[in-house]
This record gives structure tokens, sequence and C-alpha cells, in this order.
């Protein structure tokens, strides 16, 4: 009823209200692309880690070790011995634990008795060492040697299916200890083996790892010429302690081993894995430390051979993955493995950061692209004032004929609100067709530049947005014609019908 | 003379116009009887119009009481005026006042929109009263496309949809010319025949005296004498 004279009314000047749509259009167009946006990058980064594990997983590095103190009650020498030898092997033994890092702090170890020590932290489940090593790698068939100097090995976990379902050629592990090897794709491209008859070439074949030796026997010829140069001009006793420190900071760089023991083991290559590809589940702390790994082991197999290292018997494991029984207790256990000394960065905390911090500027980029919102309002009240002016006339028929004020004020409202609905809708519609490209362009950036591979939309419009963009746009309408319809409701009917 | 519909007692309307305090009406008492044609004659500024807007539920009087059917417009609030113009009043005006944009059955359908009465009875009602005044075929024609006798036609069937007590008329033949005046007079006369109280402006003695039953003439704001009922006229009440 009042609907059909507020449509009259719009349709009558279709050219103006198109125009003053427009600015409904491009707020809400605008507004709800950058919404959509914030939401896509949301669900993007919640895609990716919140599947499987991820929200389980900790990673767990060796902390500032701040239980630790210099106090001397703290550290015990055993033995009988004269005070003075007590002290002097006291401040010895303070001093072997600050010389674990290279800034001189001291560090809190990641070794297996650590690991069974917070292994029985409560919600902890299980705690298993992150085995990454580098290894010079041969693999020698018929006539053909095939090698590399330094390729990148990880521990798999055998019971893990994830890891099998990447497998392209082969077999997977026998067990978790087995003495087999699996090779990434990449690698075996390297080679020049690619089809499934050069897999099978190699299939079944020894591959031999060893330790990457260093050929120099001095420890210092292998530093940097820089380093050298500055050590000339050092101290006896200050040269002694960098003769300590470098090797040691070198070692653990991976710049260099000073150690002269060499690790060797022969492994069958049973099975050949492919890359990750979008739609793989990504876990955030395993993935992350194995992007560039070529080299698949049993993780039994892997411990055995990291720790056949002496530094690394000494150094302990680089990293351990802490898997906690529910994703709800990650912050709790998290916390617990800090006041222990140790780092320790959940999925879940970063996840909530990472999510805060969208939501921030979303919210600040909404509100910005929102004036342009306020701005349309504006150029509702005009045309709103210019309808009612123009239909004077038409205000005073409508009372003359028993249209209460309420009724006229109503004709008004609700033909703001259509320009506002249809601004709205028509700015969802157009951000809804924008997301296609917009979707297109990020997607071709993520498979340029990501490392993590992801299959979903960058842009997501869910249904509460797809509800608030005509909502607003109508809303904002009502609110820009409550002071022009109030006008034509007060209009006086008397003068109104003598108005040309 | 029946039951007065319309008891008009010291009716005073004044309001200021360029800082000046105009009299259109001088405390002025009336009647109008149920089912009576009433010509209201005088020149323009007598306070003819202001009148028959008083009696609209337009406006509201200065000072002075105007009773319709036993109700006090005075002490009515502006939703009670609105709803009085709705069911007890029919307005027709000099310049038809037809909305342009809306077709010939959705002008004379316009006081039912106002009334939530639903698309599909409105239009019903309203053919049958375009078929009333002749103009069956034209329902769907805009005021742009019609005549002014049509439109003054669309507007007498307006004014008639609520089947008001009254019909107030302003000048409703000043725009046309004395043929299309006639069908409109006859228009009228058959409204007043069916039982309508009739308050009609015009300037025009011979129309008032050819029509109505009575005639007020006015001069500044106050009845200056009325008229002898000629011996043509009447027949409703």
């Amino acid at each position: 009823m009042i609907f059909g004279l507020a449509l009259d009314g719009l349709l009558r000047k279709k050219g103006r209200n198109l125009l003053t749509m427009s600015g409904v259009l491009i707020g809400v167009f605008a507004l709800t692309l950058i919404v959509a946006l914030g939401q896509g990058l949301s669900h993007a980064v919640t895609d990716t880690v919140a599947s499987s594990d991820n929200l389980r997983q900790i990673g767990l590095t060796g902390g500032m070790g701040i239980e630790l103190s210099n106090d001397p009650a703290d550290v015990r020498i055993e033995g009988e011995m004269d005070d003075d030898r007590r002290e002097r092997l006291l401040r010895a033994a303070i001093n072997r634990r600050q010389i674990r890092q290279w800034s001189g702090r001291r560090v809190n170890e990641i070794d297996d008795a650590a690991i069974e020590k917070l292994s029985k932290l409560p919600h902890v489940e299980s705690i298993t060492p992150v085995i990454i090593e580098r290894y010079q790698l041969q693999l020698d068939t018929q006539g053909k040697k095939y090698e590399t100097p330094a390729s990148l090995s990880i521990g798999v976990d055998v019971g893990r299916k994830r890891y099998e379902e990447r497998l392209i050629a082969g077999r997977y592990f026998s067990g978790p200890q087995a003495d087999e090897v699996i090779l990434h794709e990449y690698l075996l491209y390297k080679w020049g083996l690619l089809t499934s008859n050069d897999y099978e070439s190699v299939l079944g074949r020894k591959v031999k790892l060893s330790s990457i030796i260093s050929e120099q026997t001095d420890p210092m010829q292998n530093a940097p010429e820089q380093m050298r140069a500055m050590m000339a001009d050092m101290s006896d006793e200050e040269k002694k302690a960098m003769g300590v420190l470098l090797p040691r900071l070198m070692q653990q760089f991976g710049q260099f081993s000073g150690e002269r023991q060499s690790v060797e083991r022969e492994f069958t290559l049973v099975g050949v894995i492919r890359e990750q590809i979008p739609g793989d589940v990504f876990n955030v702390i395993e993935d992350g430390n194995a992007v560039q790994t070529d080299v698949f082991l049993p993780q039994e197999t892997a411990r055995q051979l990291f720790l056949g290292s002496v530094v690394n018997r000494e150094l302990g494991y680089p990293r351990a993955l802490v898997l906690v029984d529910d994703a709800e207790n990650a912050p709790a256990v998290e916390q617990a493995l800090r006041d222990q000394g140790y780092t320790a960065f959940s999925v879940a905390s970063v996840l909530e950061q990472v999510e805060t911090m969208l939501t921030v500027i979303t919210v600040i980029i909404a509100f910005l692209t929102g004036i342009a919102l306020i701005v349309s309002t504006l150029g509702i009240v005009n045309t709103m004032i210019t309808s009612v002016l123009e239909r004077t006339r038409e205000i005073g028929i409508f009372k003359a004929v028993g249209a209460t004020n309420f009724q006229v004020m109503a004709v008004f409202l609700v033909e703001s609100a259509l320009i506002g609905f249809v601004g709205g809708l028509v700015g969802l519609g157009l951000a809804a067709l924008a997301t296609i490209p917009g979707d297109l362009i990020a997607k071709s950036i993520i498979a340029d530049r990501a490392a993590v591979p992801y299959a979903g939309g960058v842009f997501v419009i869910p249904l509460w947005l797809a509800l608030t963009g005509p909502a607003l746009g109508t809303v904002t309408a009502v609110i820009a014609a409550i002071l022009p319809a109030r006008r034509a409701s007060s209009i006086d009917p008397v003068k109104a019908l003598r108005h040309d | 003379m029946s039951t007065p519909l319309v008891i008009g007692t010291r009716v005073t309307r004044e309001y200021h116009l360029g800082g000046e305090l105009v009299h259109a009406l001088r405390g002025i008492d009336f009647e109008v009887a149920e089912g009576e044609f009433v010509a209201l004659l005088g020149r323009s500024g007598s306070g003819k119009s202001t009148l028959l807007n008083l009696l609209g539920g337009l406006d509201r009087p200065t000072r002075g009481s105007i009773q319709v059917a036993g109700r006090e417009l005075a002490s009515m609030n502006a939703a009670e005026l609105s709803l009085y113009r709705r069911t007890t009043i029919g307005f027709i005006f000099q310049s038809f006042n037809l909305v342009t944009s809306q077709r010939a059955w959705e002008n004379v359908a316009l006081p039912l929109v106002f009334q939530g009465v639903g698309r599909a009875e409105r239009k019903r009602r309203a053919l049958e009263l375009l078929e009333q005044v002749g103009l069956g075929k034209r329902a769907d024609h805009r005021p742009t496309q019609l005549s002014g006798g049509e439109q003054q036609r669309v507007a007498i069937a307006r004014s008639l949809i609520n089947k008001p007590r009254m019909l107030l008329c302003d000048e409703p033949t000043g725009n046309l010319d004395s043929n299309t005046s006639a069908q409109i007079m006859g228009l009228l006369r058959d409204a007043h025949t069916k039982g309508a109280s009739l308050v009609m402006v015009t300037h025009d003695p011979a129309l008032a005296a050819s029509h109505a039953q009575r005639t007020l003439r006015m001069a500044d704001g106050a009845f200056v004498d009325e008229l002898p009922v000629p011996a043509v006229a009447g027949g409703g009440a």
C-alpha cells in the first residue's frame, strides 16, 4: 500500500535516485569487499592450521633456562675436596652452563632426560624430538652413482599416514627402526630421474648417509676472514675463549664441523614422496621445519643416526614436537613449558594473535571505508529533501484524502529505504562478483610466494555479511530520510494544496 | 430542515501574513443540515475557502466551535482529523488535485490506500466508481492523458469512494467549459440525491442558484446574506 506509493515516487525520478543509490552501492561494495577479505584471510589462516592436529601441537625449543641460576647454591659439586677447589669447580660448572649459546647466556637443552621430565606435565600426550640433520648422500646403482653434498633429512613418525599418502612410487617404511629411506621427487629430479622406470631403477638400492665433515684440521681456518682479522687484535685470553666458542657456534649454524668422528650408515631406498600440494594437511610446526627436506627416515632410525654425533649428543635435539591431549589445553601446556625455562609456541596462540590482528586491521579499514557510506547518506538527505519539496502538493492531496502524518512520513521513509536496500543489494552483488577475479589474483600470488599450499578463497562472504550489506544500506538510508520525512509529515495541507 | 450535520459557532480564523493580522473568518455561526446542498458565494478573499478547509478538518479555527455529526473538530488530534477526512469528508478541488504519476483508478482508490484496503479490493471499488462517472474505459490512463472534465470526474469518483456524509467542493467547475461544467454538476447532484450533504464554494451566482438549496453570500470573513432558495433548486434533502 504505502510501499506502492513509495515505489511510484522512486520510479518517477529514476536518474536522480539511481545516482543517490550509487552512493550506497559504492559504500556497501567497498565495505563488503574489505570485510570479506578480512574474513577470507582469517579463514585461510584457520583452515590452513586448524586442520589435523595443528591446534594440539606445540613447538618446543631450548630456552633461556630461567630456572637455572648462577647462584652457587643451585650447583652441586660432589666429593671430598678443600674449599678453594670446590669454589673453582663450582665456578667452572657455572661457566660451562653459560657457554651454551653464542650470546653467552645459558640455555635449557632438549635431550632425552628433558623429554622424559616434560612428558609428565599435565595434558601432555607425547613429546617427539624433531630430528632434522644434513647428510651427505650417495646412491649407487649399476653403473651410475648419484650424490649430493648436503641433503636435509627428517625423522618421520611411521605411524602417521600423512607421509604415506604422499608416496608416488615404492612403498612406505616397514617399521619405526627400519634401515629404510624415502626420497623426495625433487631430489630424484635433480639427479635426472623422472619416469616410473627411472624410479624402478633406483628403488631397492642402497643409499649411504654420512656426516658432513670438514677437511680442515685447524678449527679457525674455517672462520670468516673478518673474524680472523678481528681476532688478531685480541689478547691471548680472548683468543682462547674464542677458540672454544667459535667452533661450537659454527657447528650450530651448520658452517663448520670440527668433529672428526664420522657417522655413516646405509639404508634401502624404498619409496619416492611427492611435494605437498593444496589440499594436503599442513602442520605448521611439523611441516614448517621440513619444507626443504629431501630425505625421509623412520623417526627412531633418524634419532639413532642423529645421536651418533658427539656434538648432537652434547647439544641435544634442536626442537621437539609436543602433542597435547586437547586443543583447549594447548595454551596452558605452552605456559607450563615456558615456566620450565623452554621456548614454546603453540599454533593456537599464534592463531589467536593473527586473528586479533586481522580483526583490528579489518575494523580499522572497514571504518575508513564506512566514511563512503556516511557521505552517501548526505546524498540521500539531499535527494529526499528535494523529493519532499517537489511533492509538496501531492503531500497535501494525501492529507486531504485522509493520510495520517505517520503515513506521509512512511511513504518517504520507505522510498529512502528502497534506495538503501537496492543500493546495498547491488553493492553486495558486485562485491560478490569482484571476489571472483580477486580470488584468482590472490591465488596466483599465494602460488607464487607462499610456501604453504592453500586451496580455499581469500574473499569469504559469510551469511551474516551478505545480510549486513542490504541491511546497512537500508538502515543508513532510513536514518538519512528521517528529517526530510518528518518535514513532509508536518507540512500544512492547506498550503500544500496551493503549492505549484 | 433536518438535524444539522454541521454546527458552527462563532467560528473565527485569523492568521498572520507579512506581519499583519488577517481576519479570514470573523466569528460566524452556521449550520448545514444532513443531506443539504449549500453554496458559499463570494469574491476572492471573502473567507469561503477558509470555511471549507475548516469544515474539511484541513485547518483549525482560531476560536469558536465546529461540530460535525456531533463531534467537535477543534478537539480532535491530528490522527483523528485524518480519520475524519478519510471517512466523513470528500474533497473536490478546482484544480482537480490528482497525483499525476498514478493511473485514473489508482487516484480514485488513493483514500483506500491510507485505510489499508488491499489492492484487488481497491481496484474493484475504483473501477465501479469510474463506471458511474462514465470513465470505465479510461481507468488505466494517467491524469495527463485526460481532459479537464475527465480529470474532475476522476476527482469526484475519488471523493465518493468512502461514501462520505459530506462533499466539500471548492469551485469544482472553475476550470471547465460550460458543457463540461453541466456534466460535473450533474454528477454532484447525483451524489447529493444519494444522500450526501454538499458544501460548494463558487463565485458564480447562477451556478449556486441553479443547484444549491441554500446560498450563503460571504464578504470579508462574514456572511452577508442568505439568498432565497430558487424554485428549480433542491431535491435531495
